[in-house]
């Protein structure tokens, strides 16, 4: 990627004597599209609103193209804003709403020491580009409480991009959109990004949506970074157990790294691609529910009982007791229920964590359905963040 | 049974409005009345809107509660809508505890408001006074005024005060409804905070703020009790101005003024409500196609020559503000003047215009409720009076206590006019403060149809006879007075037994049922109708009652009865004391005196008037004076004789009158 855009150094923020961002170390670079992803209330939004300028934090600074910008207000910042719900101005139409931004626009005039308007006719040709490429050609009059959300969705990015910012800050923007739009925006804001090639800063705590989109993300939980990656790096390589129980499907479990590149669970040593941990360190192994193969009980690794099992389309969700821990194992194979099967995972399939505060929270399905229901809190309202 | 019921609802319903809107109806009704009688109807005219119109109290009072409500609207309005987005600044917790905060001086008494204000304005004025003679005392540079007082700076405080929690309560639920993130949009979009809120946030909270506005300058309009214990005495609102002039005589002027007043009010109510229902239409017909004319509107105004036409009526809407207070304030300037308190219906008008028109001296003509009301109001300091007009006792009171100013008689060359039976009266024998203004007495009214025979005494009041019948007046000086001269005592009587055995009489009449109820003004309405046969009360109202219902008698029973005389004082350390001699002067003139006498009927202390009066009236009305008329509106010498004033009493006679009335159940 090309050259560092904005830096967040040490911030924090708190409000009414609680910690809302605790010590947040960040860069972006030039045209990345970086996601900030966590569930809500931990500080994804405040983050996006000291970069915008709407909030100042307690301690810490924000760097825009190497120069502190703190004091600088939302109005000299050279990013605009597609807010949550929009926040459309309701007394103007789509035109109007489009057209604000380059109203208040003032060039450099010589003879004017606050500069000169833009023309009204580079207003209109800048306002009619940008309707057509957001499909809006046609509705220049139409009250904005009129049009649908997709519609609204696209003035409010027509009204931001029309600014030409340097950064395009994205604040839960799909989250009032229905699931067939929101997949269709998902595809048509990441073209657009590309095709405007400026940075986008996005706010989500859907993880699907994430994955899909971005160059880099940052995952966040209770007003700190717990990591930073490529949607790839963040899903094999999960640092603690709450980023491999937010990112996806995630059997979490007790183990002790023997010695590099071997773990023990469950009494049993299993092979493993992980290194670097301390003799007998007590970690965090994850495995994910597709790296799980299932094989004949004499053949098997381990064996368990499956107790419940779902029928996916692609594959079966099956949940299996190993001694009491459950886990789920993802599989085209059919086994039914009270059927004793034997696992194999291949070394891989297993990722060694250090032990984090998160340890013994997540990772047992014991209680299917529920986990099941929390996941579904968690990504989203309109819930369908179970099918990665 | 469902039919039933539904009848049964509507008639109760039917009830509700005819009890809510019946009184205001008949105001109406009456307000066109050619007779001056609220219960006798004369037919059609419209000439007390012509001489509500010629009032000038009425005119000077709706100049100043416009002003008042015109300036208290707007500031309150600023206040007010920038108070609220404050408070949509704060955390939810302290700001739902804030506005709870706002609601209470609504839900408040305003009793309580203006009386709170009030105090809280005269200790301020104490604490300035002090400070200022000390500023004054220590350097020469500048002067600050040592002396404020109640007037119309703490009017219109208070008018911003009480009018800032309606316009937060309007303008706060428009800042709920409105998506948290525009002003942030706004400002990410280019603006400044300032900018952003004339863009963003006044467009969207517009219909709160004017209908906040309408309702302020409502209540501004409407208000009397807070503006009553804030104004003090040199500024008078309509509603004051109403209210003063109720205190003499009933005149359908009022209900003319009432009518208007009422109107305005409903206007604005329906303005601020169709304003809300049409924004709930538009919000609902917000999917629908085609221009409505507001969007029209808008559409013009964003074209050049609309922005052109925009300024243009922003400007004339500034300039007409600016004109319209401006116009109000004329009445206000620094030209000589003179403050004056006087009772309600208590001069002709004309007289102020035509001093004003001879000297230049400008009239602040001011009207208090009861000689109470002013001693209690000159006590609070709140009032800065020059001349006022105490009847008898009263001025004994206040020589005694001294807050009357020695008058210089050679200023007042009028005094020689004065008939010598009304110099040196008992409440100032030595004549050093007064001059008198005006006489009467306190005599029985009846209607000979509907009891039996002639009324010659008191005893009338307190026969089971006349059962039912009597009014008793709402007054425990007089009432109690009334029986004392009834069993032969002295109205000035200090010795308890008489007194007591006075109010003997009252109670025995009162368990008897003689007596209707007590009262003060009704007792026109009541005995023009004929709803009551006997009362008690002041020779002048008698004139008026007489117009509409002429069976009426007046008598001044053998036993006698109290007669009084209102006179001009000046108060000590008055402001203007040359101009209010001038006043005094002028109303003590033959001429003066003549057309006095005629429009408030009550007699004249002017011996040259009081002969010239009857030839006066001859020529206004083209009619002869009937000589018994006459001979009620200026008492006769010999029956004056017969009559007894009042004299101030001391605090322990005054304490034992106020315990008896009110042990006295009526």
């Amino acid at each position: 990627m090309s050259k560092e855009l904005i830096r967040l150094q040490n911030l924090c923020m708190a409000y009414d004597g609680e910690t809302i961002l605790n010590n947040i170390n960040l860069y972006i670079n030039d045209k990345e599209f970086l996601t900030l992803l966590g569930p809500s209330g931990c500080g994804k939004t405040t983050t996006l609103r000291i970069i915008g300028g709407f909030t100042t934090p307690v301690s810490g600074d924000v760097f825009f193209d190497g120069a502190r910008i703190n004091d600088v207000p939302p109005h000299k910042r050279q990013i605009n804003t597609v807010f949550q719900k929009y926040a459309l101005f309701p007394h103007l139409d789509v035109y109007e709403n489009v057209a604000f931004g380059l109203r208040m626009q003032r060039v450099p005039d010589p003879n004017n020491k606050r500069g000169a308007k833009l023309s009204n006719e580079e207003i209109d040709r800048r306002v009619m580009e940008m309707l057509e490429s957001v499909s809006l050609k046609g509705f220049e009059r139409r009250r904005v409480d009129a049009l649908s959300g997709g519609q609204q969705q696209r003035v409010a990015i027509a009204r931001a991009l029309v600014n030409r910012p340097k950064v395009l800050l994205l604040d839960e923007p799909l989250g009032a959109l229905d699931l067939k739009l929101r997949k269709d925006m998902q595809i048509e804001l990441k073209r657009i990004q590309q095709q405007v090639g400026i940075t986008f800063i996005y706010v989500t705590h859907d993880q699907e949506e994430a994955l899909t989109m971005s160059d880099t993300i940052v995952i966040m939980d209770k007003g700190s970074i717990q990591q930073i990656g490529t949607p790839e790096d963040i899903y094999n390589e999960p640092k603690n157990a709450f980023v491999a129980d937010f990112i996806g499907e995630s059997n979490i479990i007790d183990g002790v790294m023997v010695k590099d590149k071997v773990v023990k669970m469950y009494g049993r040593l299993f092979p493993c691609l992980d290194g670097g941990f301390a003799e007998n360190e007590p970690v965090d192994v994850v495995i994910r529910p597709e790296d799980i193969d299932i094989v004949p009980v004499e053949q098997g690794q381990l064996t368990g009982t499956v107790t419940n099992v779902t029928f996916k389309g692609m594959q079966y969700d099956i949940i299996v007791d190993f001694r009491g821990f459950k886990w789920l194992i993802q599989t085209t194979d059919h086994s039914p229920v009270g059927s004793k099967i034997g696992i194999k995972i291949d070394p891989d399939g297993i990722h060694v964590m250090k032990k984090s505060e998160y340890s013994g929270m997540f990772g047992d399905y014991s209680s299917f359905s529920d986990e099941y229901d929390e996941l579904n809190g968690a990504d989203g309202a309109e819930g369908q963040g179970d099918e990665t | 049974m469902k039919k039933n019921r539904r009848i049964g609802s509507r008639f109760l319903i039917g009830l509700v409005f005819l009890f809510l809107y019946a009184p205001i109806a008949l105001l109406i009704i009456f307000s066109f009345n050619e007779g001056d009688s609220g219960a006798v109807w004369k037919g059609f005219s419209l000439h007390w809107y012509a001489s509500m119109l010629r009032n000038r109290l009425i005119i000077e009072s709706v100049y100043m509660t416009l002003l008042v409500s015109l300036l208290a609207t707007v500031i309150a309005t600023f206040a007010g809508t920038f108070a609220a987005i404050g408070l949509y600044s704060l955390p939810r917790r302290r700001r739902d505890a804030i506005l709870t905060v706002n609601n209470i001086p609504m839900m408040n008494a305003d009793i309580v408001t203006g009386v709170s204000l009030c105090l809280f304005f005269v200790a301020f004025f104490q604490f300035w006074g002090r400070f200022a003679r000390w500023f004054n005392g220590a350097q020469t540079a500048f002067a600050l005024p040592e002396r404020l007082t109640l007037g119309f700076g703490t009017l219109l405080l208070a008018h911003i005060a009480f009018n800032i929690p309606y316009v937060i309560l309007n303008v706060a639920p428009k800042l709920r409804q409105m998506d948290g993130n525009l002003m942030d949009a706004a400002q990410d979009l280019g603006c400044t905070w300032m900018q952003g809120f004339w863009k963003v946030m006044l467009p969207e909270i517009k219909p709160g703020i004017i209908s906040g506005a309408l309702i302020a300058f409502t209540m501004s309009i409407d208000d009397f009790v807070i503006s009553y214990f804030t104004a003090g005495s040199s500024t008078s609102t309509l509603a004051m101005t109403i209210y003063g002039m109720t205190k003499r005589r009933v005149t359908p002027e009022i209900n003319a003024v009432s009518t208007l007043l009422f109107l305005t009010v409903l206007v604005l109510l329906v303005i601020v409500n169709i304003g809300e229902i049409r924004q709930e239409r538009r919000k609902r017909n917000a999917s629908l196609q085609g221009v409505p004319l507001g969007e029209k509107l808008r559409r013009f105004f964003a074209t050049r020559a609309g922005l052109y036409a925009k300024r243009g009526l922003t400007a004339a809407g500034v300039a007409a503000f600016v004109a319209a207070v401006l116009f109000l304030t004329r009445e206000t300037q620094s030209i000589p003047v003179v403050n004056v308190c006087s009772w309600g219906e208590y001069i002709d008008t004309d007289l102020i215009d035509q001093f004003e028109a001879e000297t230049g001296i400008r009239v602040n003509y001011q009207t208090a409720e009861s000689n109470e009301t002013m001693y209690s109001l000159l006590k609070s300091g709140g009032a800065d009076y020059d001349v006022i007009v105490p009847s008898d006792y009263m001025i004994a009171q206040l020589i005694e206590e001294g807050m009357l100013s020695e008058l210089n008689y050679d200023n007042i060359p009028n005094f020689q006019l004065i008939d010598p039976r009304f110099r040196n009266l008992s409440y100032d024998p030595e004549n050093k403060y007064t001059v008198p203004y005006a006489w009467g007495t306190l005599g029985i009214i009846y209607n000979p149809t509907m009891i039996d025979g002639e009324i010659t005494s008191w005893g009338a009041l307190y026969d089971e006879r006349n059962a039912g019948k009597v009014l008793l007046i709402n007054n425990s000086r007089d009432a109690i007075g009334e029986a004392l001269m009834y069993l032969g005592y002295s109205v000035n009587t200090t010795d308890e037994s008489e007194i007591r055995a006075a109010y003997q009489v009252l109670d025995d009449a009162s368990r008897r049922g003689v007596f209707q109820g007590k009262v003060m003004d009704e007792v026109f309405q009541t005995m023009e109708g004929g709803n009551a046969a006997i009362a008690s009360y002041y020779a002048g109202d008698y004139l008026s009652m007489l117009e509409n219902n002429e069976d009426l008698r007046y008598v001044i029973p053998d036993e006698g009865a109290n007669w009084f005389v209102d006179a001009m004082c000046i108060l000590k350390d008055a402001p203007h004391m040359e101009e209010a001699e001038a006043w005094i002067n002028f109303i003590a003139s033959t001429e003066a005196s003549l057309a006095n006498m005629d429009y408030i009927g009550y007699a004249s202390p002017n011996a040259e008037a009081l002969e010239q009066y009857p030839a006066y009236y001859e020529e206004l009305y083209g009619e002869p004076m009937e000589p018994e008329i006459y001979d009620i509106l200026v008492t006769p010498p010999e029956v004056l004789a017969r009559c007894e004033m009042y004299e101030n009493s001391p605090p322990d006679t005054r304490a034992l009158y106020n315990r008896l009335w009110i042990q006295l159940g009526i």
